[in-house]
């Protein structure tokens, strides 16, 4: 680890951030455990856009659009955007699909796995364990020939198109339209005051952009490089920051029982986490990282967030998301059609040595 | 890269379509844009719920009455003809735990709870006109005292066992999370 690399700072300064906004949009308002969450707030904004009607999970969340605004942004500052894509389009629309099944069968991405985690939320530790075995399934996978294919870079501007949908969504909110359903009631209810979300949304997905910061990536690379690896000391510092302010606000609880937004199937916390590092691994990033890299002009992450979206609705419509009471039979098959999923594009993308 | 007449006139087209829409919802917003968008969902979501919790709340309105005036046993089974009616009707649960609760009977008041909070989630949330926080608070710390006492003292009986899952589970609602 060197330690004049001046990346590995702006990698660590990315975590630490990523940690502190995830604990303190919890004190200024939003739901606890979930001041970040990339699979609850795509949730709440499908329901927002009318794609499901659970009234209880309805509320663009500014967050998201900070994330891909900002990553935008500063992209283009840097000269970074790329509007680039073609790499297996449909594969990556079901995948987002199956990553929302993940993140709903735990309840939580896999940065809200870490925020719950560094909340004392002991039900977290079977959600951490799945997400390693997942990612370390997908480097198995990796290793073995599996690939989706290069994206390609393409003066065509797809890349434009999902920073512009979010900018579009930024339009929405602050015009709301008559369509556009706002709960007042339930976890969607639940909201920091949307300026600071945005523009701290806004700031993360800056930082996110230029440090590559991913939450599965600092996995993935801790496996593969260990502790020369600067995106394990950027999750460290993320986990650093977020216990330090849990433990200052007072919201570290240590237990199993009583935990908000957990549940205590811990067999299928560990396979919806295991599906998402399985797919994240080998689609180049978490559920975060997708909307990053669609924020810098990627088509292919666009196609994942689409896919997430599309996951968002159907979670909550088809009773996939799991509750505090537990994880429902449609959930469970889910999660098992994601393994089948993920199993056979592994036996279809694999690139094998001619006979 | 050189633009033809053909790129020129495309642009051109572009800029107009964009004007129109810029100018339709300029002209819409200040005429009453909602309204004349003929749709709200968030109005219409809130009117139905509104008109549901009032429906709720008169048609166990009887059960209210015979508990109030203590008449627990008639009050319970007034609730057995409205479930029969409406079935898997939450506020129905809700009720019959708070009877059960006040005559003693902990771990069924408690499962009456969760049972209701598993259909309509509003019972657990302070803003809601329906909520039910403080007695569900004032339930899981009864629960986790008596009923958590008993089965640490019998870690072999099933039933206990759940009672004392049930009351974990109201914990949890209680803590908040995305639900």
């Amino acid at each position: 680890m060197n330690l004049r690399d001046f990346h590995l700072w702006i990698v660590v300064a990315a975590g630490a951030f990523l940690g502190a906004l995830g604990v303190l949009l919890a004190v200024w308002g939003n739901p606890e455990n979930s001041g970040i969450c990339v699979s609850c707030f795509i949730e709440n904004s499908a329901g927002a856009l009318g794609f499901h009607e659970n009234p209880r999970m309805q509320y663009l969340r500014p967050e998201l659009i900070g994330f891909v605004l900002g990553a935008a942004v500063c992209a283009a500052g840097f000269r970074e955007f790329r509007s680039r894509g073609g790499s297996a389009p449909l594969p990556r629309l079901v995948s987002g699909i199956f990553l929302m099944v993940g993140c709903a069968v735990f309840i939580g991405c896999p940065i809200k796995l870490f925020l719950r985690f560094t909340a004392g939320d002991l039900t977290a530790v079977a959600g951490v364990l799945g997400l390693v075995a997942g990612v370390w399934a997908g480097l198995k996978g990796l290793g073995g020939g599996v690939h989706l294919g290069s994206s390609r870079e393409e003066g065509r501007g797809s890349g434009f198109l999902v920073p512009g949908f979010f900018l579009l969504l930024l339009v929405l909110f602050v015009a709301r339209p008559g369509f556009l359903i706002f709960s007042g009631r339930g976890s969607a209810a639940q909201h920091a005051p949307w300026l600071l979300g945005l523009g701290g949304g806004a700031v993360l997905g800056a930082l996110a952009q230029r440090s590559r910061f991913c939450i599965t990536g600092g996995v993935r690379d801790t496996l593969l490089l260990g502790r020369r690896s600067p995106l394990l000391w950027g999750l460290l510092a993320f986990i650093a920051a977020a216990t330090t302010l849990n433990l200052a606000t007072g919201r570290f609880h240590l237990g199993l029982y009583g935990q908000p937004g957990a549940h205590l199937d811990h067999l299928w916390s560990f396979l919806g986490m295991a599906l998402v590092g399985w797919i994240s691994v080998l689609i180049g990033g978490c559920p975060f990282r997708q909307l990053i890299k669609a924020g810098e002009g990627d088509a292919d992450a666009g196609l994942v967030v689409v896919g997430m979206f599309i996951g968002g609705a159907l979670v909550q419509s088809w009773g996939i998301a799991a509750t505090a009471a537990g994880v429902s039979l449609v959930g469970k098959a889910a999660v098992l059609a994601g393994c089948l999923f993920v199993l056979g594009a592994t036996l279809l993308f694999r690139e094998r040595a001619p006979a | 890269m050189t633009f033809d007449r053909f790129d020129r006139f495309h642009g051109l087209l572009l800029l107009l379509v964009a004007g129109g829409l810029v100018l339709l919802l300029a002209v819409a917003e200040s005429g009453g844009g909602r309204s004349a968008a003929g749709v709200d969902k968030a109005m219409e979501q809130d009117l139905d719920y509104q008109a549901r919790v009032a429906f709720v709340q008169k048609l166990y309105g009887p059960v209210e009455d015979l508990r109030r005036d203590g008449q627990l046993q008639q009050a319970l089974l007034k609730l057995d003809e409205l479930e029969r009616r409406y079935p898997g009707e939450a506020h129905g649960f809700i009720l019959r735990g708070e009877i059960l609760s006040r005559m003693g009977v902990l771990a069924e008041a408690v499962a009456s709870y969760v049972a209701a909070l598993r259909l309509n989630g509003d019972y657990v949330d302070a803003r809601s006109p329906l909520s039910r926080q403080t007695e569900i608070r004032q339930l899981v710390d009864d629960g986790l005292r008596i009923l958590g006492g008993q089965a640490r003292s019998h870690p072999e009986n099933v039933s206990l066992a759940a009672a004392v899952k049930n009351v974990h589970y109201l914990q949890s609602r209680l803590a908040g999370g995305c639900e």
